[in-house]
């Protein structure tokens, strides 16, 4: 750690800064990251050694512009060839390259969904990614280019949400409609009141079991599934998970309260009435 | 030549360089790397990004031209040393020749070409 005292602000654009320099460094056998950073720790404390502390953003800033960006003090040949690859594309006019390339895509998915074009929606999501990855390392803020990024990833995101919040719970009634389930005591959809108030019961508390599991595993898995959709959830945190829990529950007592009302014979009493 | 051209032609120029100076720095004894950037930074237009002097000091050491070892500073923090080993003092005498040869050799032909 450095000893240098820094402004919260100024450690923050620090460790960023070195956070950088380790993804540009990663993948050369030949060079020690952590030897490298001891380096540039020691060269900062250095060169700040005589100003006034906590030391501010902009002397720090100063030092780190003569250090110069990370990503260019690897010769071209020497890095690996997809951040080669990544730097060409990035390297287009106002780094606009990458985030054509995405919209492109998506275009051209549109244009050829009936021949299997939402395949193109994969590539152009990673291009998205990449793009918000190389803007996030070099700890800048997305701009009006977000508008060409942003789709793939968002349409994703929600293809991927509606099928794990939708999907099992849908499977969950188809399998209740095309099979007698009776005998482990989920009930039949008819348009009686006792088949009406037990099987949206059953689709309830279903859904219920079903949201409780996925919020847990969402709980666990929550900071790599924040970091591949990001930026669109990076303000998702565990409480807003922990309250989705708690919807959850709600439904999964809703249903089966439904299905306990449905035994009843009130309803039955009802049901008969209506025949 | 165009700007660009130029531009292109330094760069690769001073990277190829850069190993070269560093080396040639270190052969009159240890330094650790602040002061290894400030040396070089005395030669004009040899060091553009001070930051790439530490991968390259990493890789020297690596491939055994450089050992380190820390050493107390009385104004801060321990400091990392890099120096020459016998093994990077040879390659600095080969480079130096080597450097020396191409010198002469570039002086001959723009001395050919009367500029």
């Amino acid at each position: 750690m450095t000893m240098i005292e820094l402004t919260p602000d100024a450690k923050l654009r620090f460790e960023q800064y070195l956070q950088r320099m380790r993804e540009s460094l990663r993948g050369r056998p030949a060079v020690e990251t952590a030897e490298v950073e001891q380096n540039v720790r020691e060269h900062v404390e250095v060169a700040l050694a005589a100003a006034p502390v906590p030391v501010g953003t902009d002397s720090l800033a100063a030092v780190l512009e003569q250090l110069g960006p990370p990503e260019q003090w690897l010769p071209e040949e020497e890095r690996p060839a997809w951040r080669r690859t990544m730097d060409r594309l990035m390297t287009g006019p106002e780094d606009w390259r990458l985030p054509y390339l995405s919209i492109g895509l998506m275009a051209l998915m549109l244009l050829t969904l009936p021949i299997g074009g939402f395949l193109l929606l994969l590539p152009a999501f990673l291009l998205s990614r990449a793009w918000v990855a190389v803007i996030e390392e070099r700890g800048e803020t997305l701009d009006a280019r977000r508008w060409l990024v942003l789709p793939p990833i968002v349409i994703v995101f929600v293809s991927l949400l509606f099928v794990a919040v939708i999907g099992v719970v849908v499977l969950a009634g188809a399998a209740a409609v095309e099979h007698d389930l009776r005998s482990i005591g989920i009930p039949e959809p008819g348009t009686s009141a006792e088949a009406i108030f037990g099987f949206s019961g059953y689709i309830l508390s279903a859904a219920g079991v079903w949201w409780l599991v996925l919020s847990l595993i969402l709980v666990w898995l929550l900071e790599p599934i924040r970091n591949l959709f990001s930026p669109i959830l990076t303000k998702v945190r565990r409480r807003h998970l922990l309250i989705f829990a708690g919807v959850a529950a709600v439904c999964l007592v809703l249903g089966l309260g439904l299905m306990g009302v449905a035994q009843s014979p009130t309803v039955h009493a009802l049901g008969e009435r209506l025949r | 030549m165009s700007d660009a051209f130029y531009e292109n032609w330094t760069t690769q120029l001073r990277k190829g360089l850069l190993e070269l100076a560093i080396l040639n720095v270190l052969a009159d004894g240890p330094l650790y790397g602040y002061e290894i950037v400030r040396r070089l930074g005395d030669v004009e237009s040899l060091v553009i990004t001070e930051g790439t002097v530490y991968p390259i000091l990493s890789r020297l050491r690596t491939e055994e031209h450089v050992d380190s070892y820390i050493e107390e500073s009385s104004s801060g923090p321990p400091r990392k040393y890099y120096r020459l080993t016998p093994r990077g003092r040879s390659q600095l005498r080969r480079m130096n020749e080597h450097w020396q040869r191409l010198h002469q050799g570039i002086g001959r032909l723009r001395k050919d070409h009367g500029r």
